[in-house]
Order: C-alpha cells, then sequence, then structure tokens
C-alpha cells in the first residue's frame, strides 16, 4: 500500500471540519451570531461550531498525520482515529445544540449533557494514540514533540473547564463562576491547545517547505518554557475554579505573557523564513506568512482586550481564530491535500515513470484567490467587531464564506486531479474523502 | 559519488523529489553509490527523518537501479546519521 505511514483517515477528519466551518458561516450568515451577541446561545452555538468543529477537528486529523513525522516513529492504535472522528463530530454537534437550550428551546437540554463526554471521548482516544506515539525520551527531546504535548495537556484542562461550563449553563449540581470560566477556558482554547500546537507542527513543516535549516538552541527553549509557565498558570487558575476560589490573578499573569510568547515564536519563525533555501516560497507559505501577521496582530490586541474587554476582546479572539489558525490551517491544508493526493496516486511510479511535482497538483491563483477574500473578511470582521458594527460584521462573514468556498473548490480540484494534463491523471481517481467507496466496501464485506 | 560508474548516477538523477522537482542526486540525498560485481549499493538519507516518503523513495532508487543494463542487484540502505541539510543541496543551474 503506497504510503502505508499514512493516515487513512485525515481527509475524513479534513471533510468533517469543512463542513462545520461552513455551517458556521452560514449561520452567521443567518446573523444568528455577531458583535455582542456571542452570550446568546445560538451565538454560543456558532462559535462551537467553529472553534470546535472546524480548528479543533482540524488540528486532530493533522496530528493524527503529522505525530508520526515529528517523531520519525509509525502512528500508535491508528485503528482510533476513526472513533475518535465519530465521537467528535457527534459530540460538536450535540453542544452546540445544547446551547440552544439557552434560547428556550427546553428539550434539547440533555444534548447538552452529552455533548462534552463524547467529546472528551474523542479527546481522549487522539491523546492516546498521539501519546503513546511520541512519549519516548528520544522524542521528547524534539523541540516540537514537546510543544505537542504541552498542547494537549492544555486540551485537558480546555475540556474540563468547558465541561464544568456547560454543566452550570444546563442547571445541574456542578456549578463554577462562568465570568471566573471563561476568559481561562479562552486562554487554554486558543492560547494553549490551538495555538501551541500549530507552534509545533509550523517548526518541522516551514522547515520542510521552505528548505531551511531546523533550528533549535536557546530561542526554541524560551517559546517552550513560557508556554509551559503559561498553560502551568492557566491549570492552577483551573484548580482554583473547580476549588470555588478566584484564578483571575494567574490567569492575569499568563494572558500577560501570551504577547511574549508569541513575540518569541515570531523572531524564531523570521529567522527560519530568512535561512530558507526556496527562493519563492509556494502559496501555502505565503499565506502562512499572513497567518503569522494576523498571530501578531492578535497578540496586540490582547493587551487592551484584557484590560478593557469588550470589542477589544472580541477583536482580538476573532482574529485569533479567523485570521490566524483558519488562515493558516487552510493555506496548509491545501499543500497537505496536495501532498496526501500525490502520494496515493504517484508514490508507486516513483524510480518507474515520470512523476508530476506536488505543486501541480493545485492552482496557486485559484488558491490565492480565495485565501485573499478569507483574509480580507478577517480585516473587516475585525474593523466591524471594534466598530459594534453588525452589517459590516455580516459583510465580513459573507467574504469569510466566499473565501471558504473557493480553497474546498480547489481542494475538490485536487483530489480529482483536474490541473494535470489528461495523459498524467490515472484511470481510477482518488476518494473525495473517505479511503474507500461504500459499494466497494459492502463487497469486501461480503467476500 | 563514484564516477567511474555513470549508469548508476543516471538512474538516480531520473528519481525526483516530489517536492522540489529536483532529483535526489541535486537534493544530496545520496550518500554513498557504488557497483561491484553486479550489484548497486547506494546510501540514501530524506530531508527529514518522519518523511512519509522514506520507503516509497527507497523502492523507488531500487527500482531505477535495476533498470539499467549490468545490475542484477541492488542496495539501497537509509540512514539520518548525518541529517540531510539544505547545505547538502547542489546550486540550482
Amino acid at each position: 500500500m503506497p504510503g502505508k505511514s499514512l493516515s487513512r483517515w485525515t481527509m475524513a477528519w479534513f471533510g468533517s471540519a469543512l463542513l462545520f466551518l461552513l455551517g458556521a458561516c452560514a449561520m452567521a450568515l443567518f446573523g444568528l451570531a455577531g458583535p455582542g451577541e456571542w452570550s446568546r446561545g445560538a451565538g454560543m452555538a456558532v462559535v462551537h461550531l467553529f472553534v470546535l468543529g472546524w480548528l479543533c477537528q482540524v488540528m486532530l486529523g493533522a496530528l493524527i498525520q503529522f505525530v508520526p513525522v515529528l517523531a520519525a516513529r509509525p502512528l500508535a492504535f491508528p485503528g482510533l482515529a476513526l472513533p475518535a472522528l465519530a465521537f467528535s463530530s457527534a459530540g460538536i454537534m450535540a453542544l452546540a445544540a445544547g446551547f440552544l437550550t439557552l434560547d428556550g428551546h427546553e428539550a434539547l437540554r440533555p444534548l447538552f449533557l452529552l455533548g462534552p463526554f463524547s467529546i472528551g471521548a474523542a479527546f481522549m482516544l487522539v491523546a492516546v494514540t498521539v501519546g503513546a506515539t511520541v512519549l519516548h525520551r528520544a522524542c521528547l527531546r524534539l523541540a516540537e514533540v514537546r510543544l505537542v504535548v504541552l498542547a494537549m495537556v492544555a486540551l485537558s484542562g480546555l475540556w474540563l473547564s468547558g465541561a464544568v461550563m456547560a454543566l452550570t449553563l444546563a442547571g445541574t449540581r456542578i456549578a463554577v463562576d462562568l465570568t471566573e470560566a471563561l476568559p481561562l477556558h479562552m486562554l487554554l482554547g486558543l492560547g494553549g491547545w490551538l495555538s501551541l500546537a500549530a507552534f509545533g507542527v509550523s517548526y518541522k513543516l516551514f522547515a520542510m517547505f521552505l528548505l531551511a535549516p531546523e533550528q533549535g538552541g536557546m530561542v526554541r527553549r524560551a517559546v517552550f518554557l513560557t508556554a509551559v509557565l503559561v498553560v502551568a498558570l492557566a491549570l492552577w487558575a483551573l484548580c482554583l475554579l473547580l476549588a470555588g476560589r478566584s484564578g483571575g490573578r494567574a490567569v492575569s499573569v499568563a494572558i500577560g505573557l501570551v504577547p511574549a510568547l508569541t513575540m518569541i515564536y515570531l523572531g524564531e519563525i523570521t529567522r527560519l523564513w530568512r535561512s530558507r533555501r526556496r527562493p519563492v516560497p509556494e502559496a501555502n507559505m505565503l499565506w502562512s506568512r499572513m497567518g503569522l501577521l494576523f498571530l501578531a496582530l492578535a497578540a496586540l490586541l490582547i493587551v487592551p482586550g484584557w484590560q478593557f474587554g469588550g470589542v477589544w476582546a472580541e477583536a482580538a479572539v476573532f482574529v485569533a481564530l479567523v485570521g490566524w489558525l483558519s488562515l493558516l490551517t487552510l493555506a496548509q491544508m491545501v499543500k497537505i491535500v496536495s501532498f496526501l493526493t500525490w502520494v496515493q496516486i504517484f508514490a508507486p511510479r516513483i524510480g518507474r515513470q515520470p512523476v508530476p511535482v506536488v505543486q501541480k497538483l493545485s492552482d496557486a491563483r485559484a488558491v490565492a484567490s480565495g485565501l485573499a477574500f478569507w483574509s480580507v473578511g478577517t480585516v473587516v470582521g475585525c474593523l466591524a467587531l471594534l466598530l459594534g458594527s453588525s452589517g459590516g460584521f455580516l459583510f465580513a462573514v459573507l467574504l469569510l464564506t466566499l473565501g471558504a468556498l473557493g480553497v474546498m473548490r480547489e481542494l475538490i480540484a485536487i483530489r480529482h486531479l483536474s490541473h494535470l494534463e489528461p495523459a498524467e491523471r490515472p484511470a481510477c481517481l482518488p476518494h473525495l474523502v473517505l479511503p474507500f467507496t461504500f459499494s466497494r466496501a459492502r463487497a469486501e464485506a461480503r467476500s | 559519488m563514484t564516477e567511474a560508474v555513470p549508469d548508476i548516477t543516471r538512474a538516480l538523477r531520473s528519481v525526483i523529489d516530489p517536492e522540489t522537482g529536483r532529483d535526489l542526486v541535486a537534493m544530496g540525498m545520496i550518500y554513498e553509490a557504488r557497483f561491484e560485481a553486479g550489484t548497486a549499493y547506494v546510501t540514501m538519507t530524506t530531508t527529514t527523518r518522519g518523511c512519509p516518503l522514506t520507503e516509497m523513495l527507497r523502492l523507488g532508487v531500487e527500482t531505477a537501479l535495476l533498470a539499467i543494463a549490468g545490475v542484477a542487484m541492488a542496495e539501497v540502505r537509509l540512514t539520518w546519521d548525518p541529517p540531510w541539510t539544505p547545505e547538502r543541496m547542489e546550486p540550482v543551474p
């Protein structure tokens, strides 16, 4: 089998995540989310479809794919990827529906309780497969692996804080102070889990895609130690929250460290960019660079966001989720899907016949157009949130939706090998999302 | 590289790195290539130790070597010591 070290379910994770992204965009286009409306049930549902459904699912799918590359070891328990995806998708839909309880849809209350546990089961399955792959002395010496492990620790805190918040909102006996819990929950999710996992994976992927020497040393250690401090403070604050005490001071210090952590990371990535041997970076890296600029903007907005809250906090979180994490994800997804498709089709031909290069599978201009819509949508959305303009935010969501649809169209073209000459295309195209067709699976089951 | 065995080099240059489009010799991924008594011996690396293409590149090199007239057997060994760095790449012509 070509690419036996590759996970079979990556395309399914990506497909599911993209559907959640479109769902969140569609709900926002119907006016269910916008400036100052995030605490409504529908607004919370949109946010969680976006963050859990889109960003978390992509990150989990990408980790299952790339942890073997980071650790140079085969993935442990690869069979857990599918049940994790099923638990994750079901849990996210249940949680999003459960949030509608806050808008008076009482019949959905049981889903509010079910969602966190299904999501927790998914997180645990991924933690088992990732943990069993990387928790070895030789792997833990690698900075990128250590950051991913730290991100998984933050993920456990994210889940615990989210679960107790859901139980509180559902009116169970377990209750925490939601005003204390919310910034902590966002810190663990955004600054802990998602950003640290992105930092870790980017160390390896950026060096590979830019043909840059892999760096290490003091700066990378400084990033890791600052990140450890942020996560430790957040987990300490979580313990205090669960004990019914205030962890506000620990959260303040942790949030204060985030801009410093970001700047050290960006400094190192700038050095890596300058030392590259690839003179003209491909579209995925050029647009990832834009994502890094949004990361810098988000880090700057955190300061007034934490001090004044309100629109500043909304703008900081929006830029981090949409500009930094989503743009980076969309840009790299084009490359990852191209690469996985190439491996599926052309890897067995290496050394036997001419093969196209990976970048021939995508159209850089189509990718750039989709990601440009997304980037402009991010800027418009940030300004709309700062100005409290619902109309402006709706326009931003429209731009983001167009951008996402553009990238999705390109991803489908890549899977169908549409950009290759007819002579270069194989007789049998790869499946779009699942690693098999149902008719073939039924035939195999019968035999 | 053993200049006395040009056919081996030519075979190795027919295998490309799909990321850059450059052949494995130009990428600096071939550490040793020699020919002895009908057998081609190649020691190669990949750009990163966990590269998902590792085994496929090794098999591709083996196939390309066995396609040369006079090569009865091919032994392709992978190593990451020393690790590959971009400095190993040949300058772009």
